[in-house]
């Protein structure tokens, strides 16, 4: 997953560095808030650790080994923050000292590996491990699970950064300027590999690792566990908190809003959505555009943003303006909808701990909008 | 990194390609690997084998580096911050070339100056195009169908439901300046390390504009890589000792690697709070004062010159030949 230098546009490379190096500052910031002074020692280690944990050959089946990233467990161990300095570092080892990723493209390389793969896993970690206690085995399966996904997400992130090079960067003849394949080809090419082992791999060190440490070495796992309880019995003890539905459908929006810019580099429109005139009618064995089609195309043509545009000078900043107007028009829709459906259906006096989620969410929702 | 304490016995094979202070052992064995074995190549060998390996090549490595850092040379005798900057100037210059020829022509210069700089030759192209051919050649070999880069055929292969499917030229182009760019940025980049003490390179970070903390970082991690080596390569040593027979790729060999992780990031914790507690000791306060201050000599504002006219030549050169 290590992009070396020649195989990015040097725009790309700058867009690069403008997320990682923001994110690193940020990164320094959290950290020295919670681990004060000593955060230079700690860091200094970590990323040691973190170098070398990408040294580890993970054995797997077929008799062949595997290397793990380890920045998914480090996330799990020591938050997040502490994963993108301490991955930041290791790469930047990697980078200086053998040749192994580029410099130009180090900024693309930490985002990859040292922000999007911890961030997505901790979440993923976070999601599945609930509120269960810090002994429990569904801790290692969360943190397996974390390992997996977060790997393949950042290697879908480094498909999708080499897969635009052809589209964006060419001469005037189509010959690519960087990288040749287009994102068709390195998706399923990085997608395979890292779905099938790597990910696996990713998955074994993290989950084997809290496992060893859930027997061996807890103070270790609490350091960033500090309020989870230790056992069953204790976990018994506490109330439940439960995630908001509220949180989940807006990083849900939220990851659909950073993606929207990938329609602008979709080509054409799947069965003439834009126009009929776009069919493939020869593709369809048609002669003409079927009537009705014809008939009731242009039936509605008052639309206020017609065509995700103003009409204006900047295309591009029209559509992003739609996308924006469009997502406050539908949320707002929703929200009125189900405050709606809320008051309609409201049951009386749902306090009772024994209901079913679904009633004590709807509940929860009803109470904030209410 | 002055110690390891279990030497391999000496290899039979031919003496190392230069005699310094690293044992001629730890010369042999495959260069420019990749730690993250995405491009390496995957001999059949045990997981203990290979990370031993690992952990002995990355000390031969380091070790082989600083031997030439220190010899009498071209680049050893510039200032770091030149030569970092030039480095990027001169990546960014190679970034923006589209003309195979220039790019070869650069790069044919690199050998030039690594020469000059006590590289060995053999050593520095055999480090540049074992990786380049493993990785880029290739995956970028099938980039030259039709299928990937449509364009003019120049060697049609076959036909596919009534379309020529064959190399483009345009595939050949761009499989050339990809191949091609990777070399000479990978070249400039060892060229840079293996001429630069690591030290002195921390010290050209800092002065470019790098955060002082991110840098005593960096520095620290440099020294803690090597004294927890030693501790991975205690665990797998003992685990190979051990070991009767062959080693098994089972679930047993799984546990032990993820609790050989866990077990270094218990000592990793430990120790970080051994090394706060002396930091704090000695009067750590948070703030970093660098021991080494670099003087710009006459002879780092002429290379500066040059670097800066050799990247207006790639960059010209390019546009004037055209692709």
């Amino acid at each position: 997953m290590h992009i070396p230098d020649g195989y990015l546009s040097p725009a790309t490379c700058i867009a690069g560095y403008a997320v990682a190096v923001p994110m690193i500052i940020i990164a320094s910031k959290k950290v020295q808030e919670t681990v004060k002074v000593r955060n230079v020692p700690t860091l200094a280690v970590l990323a040691a650790v973190a170098f070398l944990i990408m040294m580890f050959n993970v054995p797997i089946p077929d008799g062949t080994t595997a290397h793990a990233v380890g920045a998914v467990l480090i996330a799990i161990l020591l938050g997040p923050w502490a994963a993108v300095i301490a991955v930041s570092v290791a790469l930047l080892f990697q980078a200086l000292l053998f040749g192994d990723g580029g410099v130009l493209v180090y900024g693309v390389n930490v985002t990859n590996m040292a922000i999007i793969m911890p961030f997505v896993g901790y979440a993923i970690y976070k999601l599945i491990a609930g509120d269960s206690h810090l002994t429990s085995p569904r801790r290692v399966v969360a943190a397996g699970v974390a390992g997996y996904v977060g790997l393949n997400v950042a290697a879908l992130a480094t498909a999708i950064e080499l897969g635009i090079q052809p589209d964006l960067f060419h001469t005037a003849d189509g010959t690519p300027l960087y990288a040749p394949y287009h994102l068709a080809q390195t998706i399923p090419a990085m997608m395979l590999a890292h779905l099938v082992v790597a990910g696996f791999v990713e998955g074994i060190i993290c989950a084997g690792t809290v496992a060893y440490l859930q027997r061996a070495n807890l103070p270790l796992l609490q350091v960033n566990h500090k309020d989870v309880p230790l056992t069953e019995a204790e976990a018994a003890l506490r109330v439940k908190k439960r995630i908001s539905p509220w949180l989940v459908g807006g990083i849900a929006v939220g990851i659909m809003v950073l993606l929207t810019p990938l329609g602008l580099l979709a080509p054409g429109g799947a069965f003439g959505e834009d126009a009929p005139d776009e069919l493939p009618l020869g593709d369809l064995g048609l002669n003409a555009v079927p009537e009705g089609m014809a008939r009731l195309n242009g039936f509605w043509n008052s639309a206020v943003l017609n065509g995700y545009d103003f009409g204006g000078d900047a295309p591009v900043l029209g559509y992003l303006i739609s996308a924006v107007v469009g997502i406050l028009i539908v949320g707002g829709f929703v929200v009125v909808l189900v405050w709606g459906i809320n008051k309609v259906a409201r049951k009386p006096a749902a306090t009772d701990p024994s209901n079913t989620d679904d009633a004590a969410h709807a509940d929860d929702a009803g109470s904030r909008t209410g | 990194m002055t110690t390891l304490d279990t030497p391999r016995p000496p290899a039979d094979e031919a003496p190392a390609p230069i005699a310094g202070k690293t044992p001629a052992w730890l010369l042999q064995g495959e260069m420019a690997m990749c730690p993250c074995g995405c491009i390496g190549k995957r001999k059949k060998g045990s997981f203990v084998e290979k990370t031993l390996d690992g952990s002995a090549g990355l000390l031969r490595q380091v070790m082989f580096g600083e031997d030439i850092a220190e010899r009498p040379g071209l680049l050893q005798r510039i200032d770091p911050r030149a030569k970092l900057l030039s480095l990027i100037i001169l990546l960014i210059a190679a970034a923006v070339v589209r003309n195979i020829v220039v790019l070869l022509v650069a790069y044919a210069f690199t050998l030039v100056v690594a020469y000059f700089s006590a590289v060995p030759v053999g050593f520095f192209i055999k480090r540049v195009w074992l990786f380049v051919p493993i990785f880029t050649g290739i995956v970028v070999l099938p980039a030259t169908l039709s299928f990937i880069t449509p364009g003019e055929i120049v060697i049609p292969l076959w036909t596919w439901q009534g379309q020529p499917v064959g190399i483009t030229s345009q595939g050949l182009t761009a499989a050339g300046l990809i191949v091609s760019r990777v070399a000479l940025s990978i070249s400039l980049v060892v060229l840079l390390t293996l001429t630069t003490p690591w030290v002195e390179l921390l010290a050209a970070l800092r002065s470019l504009g790098v955060p002082k903390m991110f840098v005593l970082i960096v520095g620290m991690a440099y020294r803690y890589i090597f004294l927890l080596l030693g501790s991975v390569t205690d665990m797998y040593e003992s685990r190979r000792a051990r070991t009767v027979g062959a080693v098994k790729h089972d679930k047993a060999a799984r546990e032990f690697v993820s609790s050989t992780a866990g077990a270094l990031l218990g000592k990793s914790h430990a120790l970080s709070e051994e090394v706060h507690q002396a930091m704090i000791a000695r009067g750590f306060r948070g703030d970093v004062k660098a021991l080494k201050t670099f003087a710009f000599t006459r002879a780092d504002a002429f290379y500066m010159l040059v670097v800066v006219i050799a990247a207006a030549v790639i960059v010209l050169g390019d546009q004037q030949l055209g692709r």
